[in-house]
């Protein structure tokens, strides 16, 4: 493959992806009642970019990052990674696949085992994936953490998470995500349980880490400020269908969908008439 | 006369490390048919503040000093006996994370029926039933899902049931402690809608409490800012959010992403929270803030008047310097 | 080197955890009761290794005191009296006490690992594997422990060993019915999620994530556990089917019975039967106690802090 073509080909790509839930309500009852979380979904993220994935709560988004980051397989259609199909990948395959991609869960109370310390959770990655000594290792997460905002690093190392307030948790989680240098990282609402302050600062870091990194983010959100501030391109999803793709700054001045305009209109802001 | 006076109320929680100074001298008070908002990170003390004015303090937490005074009673020195007949009938408040606080097993009309019941023992069911109907109508929840239970509402209809429920005594204050940080965009805007719309109807006196400043700057004519426990600014929204003077609330709006202003976002340094155990007597800002001033970390501030309802706690040397800018 | 600066610290988390814990549990009455009569208990269990190095008359088993040739009641010599062959009450009390020990303690602990291992592997696999398990603990659970224990020993006369392992291998199955519903909760948790993302295998997150959260619900199960076992143990030996080459309290009682001292000799029917009761309360306030301790409402507040 030349430098051209790879250039052109998105890093990630979902193709027709379809993902069905079947719950059984009992064993008697031999009708199974399918929830479609997601709907012959199609999208393609370059190289590089912050893609915004923007809907209210169970439209699908959670949905999509599990299945990019292989806890769930499509029922149907093809995902694929710089051009190659992932489906079903399994043993040594899965676990590079899992090394290229990686996730920043929506809880930070919740994504962090409380029984280890930030340094086990950190080096975690490492371990199972084989990755240096014990000298070497300690120094990376170090490094990491001063990267995700953790500084002096030494100072968290041996902390748990319950010492930490939320913001210091999901930075743990980003350094958690970024220590394999992964080429793509899936972040699910970082910040829809943090302050608004806290969640600019997590924002910062988010962009910083692309410019250092080269790394290329799937962004969820309900928040479409949020969207419009970090994405290049942002989809709307609404009931396991994309309604609206586009630049950040295109679907929200000139929405098209009317659910779009609908997000929109809901978002709140500062015009005090009433 | 004000509905509720609050007047140098402060409330700490015991612990293990001292004493949390989680609310600390604050004031403020509230008119009849007005709706006053906290606003602050979370931390701030906001619930704290609910909950004293409940009378739903845990059981570590005692209210240090100050006075509470709504219709003419000191609520600060009532008791368990006093609190019962009082609250859900005068004041009432739906809590964050309400939506599961509905009984899953009993139908969401017996419920409100029941809290109805238990302030005015001697109304008669057929009274109870149209009151029901009549909450129900206010916050448009259709009769024919009357009796359905929780769990066959939308989120959104479960907040609605809840507002009902503290609709259910008429009271003449409600308090909202995050009512929507729960809840969707599009939902969150049905909400906040209906909570204005019965505030209108109703003429009652509405506490909302939130950490999202556009949300409460939608719902609140008069806002408090608060941080680590001080009501750091407070005045009318158009005053505090066109135009803030207290350091905190400028960090506070300049940090707040809307469809419009993304591009000139401040983003703020990493701060730490403000030591709630320790009192070193200077502004708990002091640390944050980037007026630098030595003043600030030993020096309590006072009370800036800058219109007749707007306040900030700063010097007022220091808000002056900062405006010069 | 560095590695050896890590180790500390992450002790000290469970020890930290231990010392919280601790302070919720000794608040509790019930455990600072349950604590007391345990270690009353614990000081009788070590006493008796060295009693019988007073003389071969202080043996629980062999030591007929060649005076006394029928039962006797408390003396000097012997606190609590003799049996009918004159054989110490008081020692053989604090046998009773050591063997109540070896027997709750090593069936808790066999049924504990095996069921938190068995439902921990159910929970975390699930289909098919989770099924079998479950349908075999489901059979296990269902069965007569007691009369089937009855039947093995009228067949063969079985050491203590091969009892307390009969009674380990019939209660795993509700400890592991536990652990197996904790697990699945924890199962799609983000944290276990989050270390699946990073590549772990389930072996490294049977182990490493969900072994930790659930081990304090496993220990609360040891303490019923030994309750339970040591209930077991007791009545195999009253019903004449225990180990008759060890004293226990349960071999006691039948030795009362067996012997027609039923309605004679009070001052040996009541102590065993007290220490039984006793003993079996104390582990059962224990553990009571520390279910508070792992009351998640209590739990939560710790964490807050
Ligand atoms: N494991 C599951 N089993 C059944 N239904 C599921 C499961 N996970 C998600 N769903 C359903 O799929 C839909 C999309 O969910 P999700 O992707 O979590 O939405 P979002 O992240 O946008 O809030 C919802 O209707 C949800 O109920
Ligand atoms: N039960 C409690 N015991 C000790 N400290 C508490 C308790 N509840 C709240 N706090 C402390 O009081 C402060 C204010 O809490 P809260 O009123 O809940 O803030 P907010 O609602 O603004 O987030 C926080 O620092 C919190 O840690
Ligand atoms: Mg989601
Ligand atoms: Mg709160």
């Amino acid at each position: 493959m030349t430098e051209e073509q790879n250039i052109q080909t998105p890093i990630i790509e979902l193709n027709g992806v379809t993902k069905e839930y079947s719950s059984k309500k009992n064993f008697l009852s031999k009708g199974e009642t399918n929830i479609i979380a997601l709907n012959n979904i199609s999208l393609a993220i370059q190289k590089k970019e912050i893609f915004g994935l923007v809907g209210q709560s169970g439209s699908g988004k959670t949905t999509i990052g599990r299945l990019l980051v292989k806890l769930e397989e499509p029922t149907k259609g093809i995902i694929k990674l710089n051009g190659k199909p992932t489906n079903k990948l399994k043993g040594k395959a899965l676990k590079h696949y899992r090394s290229k991609v990686q996730m920043i869960f929506q809880d930070p109370y919740q994504s962090l085992n409380p029984h280890l310390s930030i340094a086990e959770t950190i080096i975690e990655p490492l371990v199972v994936n084989k990755i240096g000594n014990a000298l070497t290792r300690r120094d990376k997460v170090l490094e990491t953490l001063e990267i995700a905002g953790l500084s002096p690093g030494e100072d968290f190392f041996h902390r748990y998470p319950h010492q930490l307030s939320g913001g210091q948790r999901q930075r743990v989680a980003v350094a958690r995500a970024i220590i394999l240098d992964p080429d793509f990282i899936v972040a699910d609402e970082p910040t829809s349980m943090l302050d608004a302050t806290i969640a600019i600062q997590l924002f910062q870091l988010l962009l910083d880490i692309r410019k250092k990194f080269k790394m290329t983010f799937l962004f969820i959100t309900h928040n479409l400020a949020a969207a419009r501030y970090l994405c290049d391109r942002i989809a709307v999803i609404h009931n396991g269908v994309i309604v609206e793709t586009g630049s950040a700054d295109k679907v929200i001045k000139d929405p098209q969908h009317p659910y779009t305009k609908k997000l929109i209109l809901a978002q709140p802001g500062f015009n005090f008439k009433n | 006369m004000a509905l509720l006076k609050v007047e140098n109320l402060s409330v700490g929680y015991k612990s293990k490390k001292g004493m949390v100074n989680a609310v600390n001298n604050i004031s403020f008070s509230i008119e009849q048919g007005r709706s006053l908002g906290f606003v602050g990170e979370s931390g701030c003390g906001k619930t704290t503040i609910g909950m004293t004015l409940m009378g739903l303090l845990p059981e570590n937490a005692s209210i240090l000093k100050g006075d509470i005074i709504f219709n003419g009673n000191n609520l600060a020195s009532f008791n368990d006996e006093k609190w019962r007949a009082f609250r859900g009938k005068e004041i009432s408040m739906i809590f964050q994370a309400a939506m599961n606080a509905l009984n899953p097993v009993i139908r969401v009309d017996e419920q409100i029926a029941e809290v109805i019941q238990i302030h005015n023992p001697a109304m008669s069911k057929s009274d109870v039933s149209n009151q029901v109907k009549k909450i129900f109508s206010l916050v448009e929840i259709p009769e024919d899902r009357l009796r359905d239970f929780p769990h066959q509402y939308s989120g959104g209809m479960k907040q609605r049931a809840i507002i009902a429920m503290a609709l259910a005594c008429a009271p003449k204050l409600i308090i909202a402690d995050e009512p929507t940080t729960a809840l969707d965009v599009i939902v969150q805007d049905q909400i906040l809608k209906e909570i204005k719309k019965i505030q209108k109807a109703l003429n009652t006196s509405v506490i909302f409490i939130s950490h999202d400043i556009a949300v409460v700057a939608d719902v609140c004519k008069d806002i408090c800012v608060m941080y680590g426990g001080h009501i750091v600014e407070k005045g009318t929204r158009e005053e505090v959010f066109k135009s803030p003077r207290h350091p905190y609330t400028k960090t506070l709006l300049g940090s707040y992403l809307t469809l419009d202003s993304y591009e000139d976002i401040n983003v703020p340094e990493i701060r730490e929270a403000p030591d709630l155990i320790t009192m070193t007597g200077g502004c708990r800002f002091s640390a944050n803030c980037n007026c630098k001033s030595q003043k600030c970390q030993c020096q309590t501030p006072e009370w800036v008047n800058l219109s007749s309802t707007h306040q900030a706690l700063c010097f007022e040397e220091l808000l002056n310097k900062d405006k010069n800018d | 080197m560095k590695k050896i600066e890590k180790k500390p610290e992450h002790r000290n988390h469970y020890i930290e955890r231990f010392t919280k814990s601790w302070a919720i549990f000794i608040k509790n009455p019930m455990g600072k009761t349950g604590l007391i009569i345990l270690s009353a208990f614990m000081l009788m269990a070590i006493a008796s290794f060295f009693v019988p190095l007073l003389g071969p008359v202080y043996h629980p088993m062999t030591g007929a005191d060649p005076n006394i040739t029928y039962s006797t009641g408390p003396s000097l010599q012997h606190w609590l009296g003799t049996d009918f062959i004159g054989r110490d009450l008081f020692v053989q009390l604090l046998e009773g006490a050591k063997v109540a020990f070896i027997v709750g303690l090593s069936c808790a602990f066999i049924s504990v690992v095996l069921g938190t291992a068995i439902g921990m592997i159910s929970g975390y696999a699930g289909g098919i594997v989770d099924t079998i398990l479950m349908r075999i603990a489901d059979i296990f659970m269902v069965l007569p422990s007691l009369v089937i224990l009855l039947i093995l020993a009228s067949l063969w006369e079985l050491s203590i060993w091969v009892i307390i392992f009969i009674i380990a291998i019939m209660r795993w199955p509700s400890v592991s019915r536990i652990i197996r519903s904790q697990t699945l909760s924890l199962k799609s948790r983000p944290f276990i999620e989050a270390s699946r993302v990073a590549g772990a295998s389930n072996f490294r997150i049977i182990f490493k994530h969900i072994m930790p959260n659930v081990l304090p619900l496993a220990f609360l199960y040891m303490t019923f556990r030994v309750t339970s076992a040591i209930l077991v143990e007791a009545a195999l030996s009253f019903l004449g089917f225990g180990d008759p080459g060890q004293v226990s309290w349960g071999m006691m009682l039948q030795w009362v019975w067996s012997s027609g001292h039923m309605f004679q000799a009070p001052y040996w029917l009541l102590p065993p039967g007290i220490c039984i009761s006793l003993l079996t309360l104390s582990f059962y306030m224990l553990g009571r106690a520390m279910d508070e301790v792992l009351d998640p409402r209590l739990r939560k507040e710790e964490e807050e802090e």
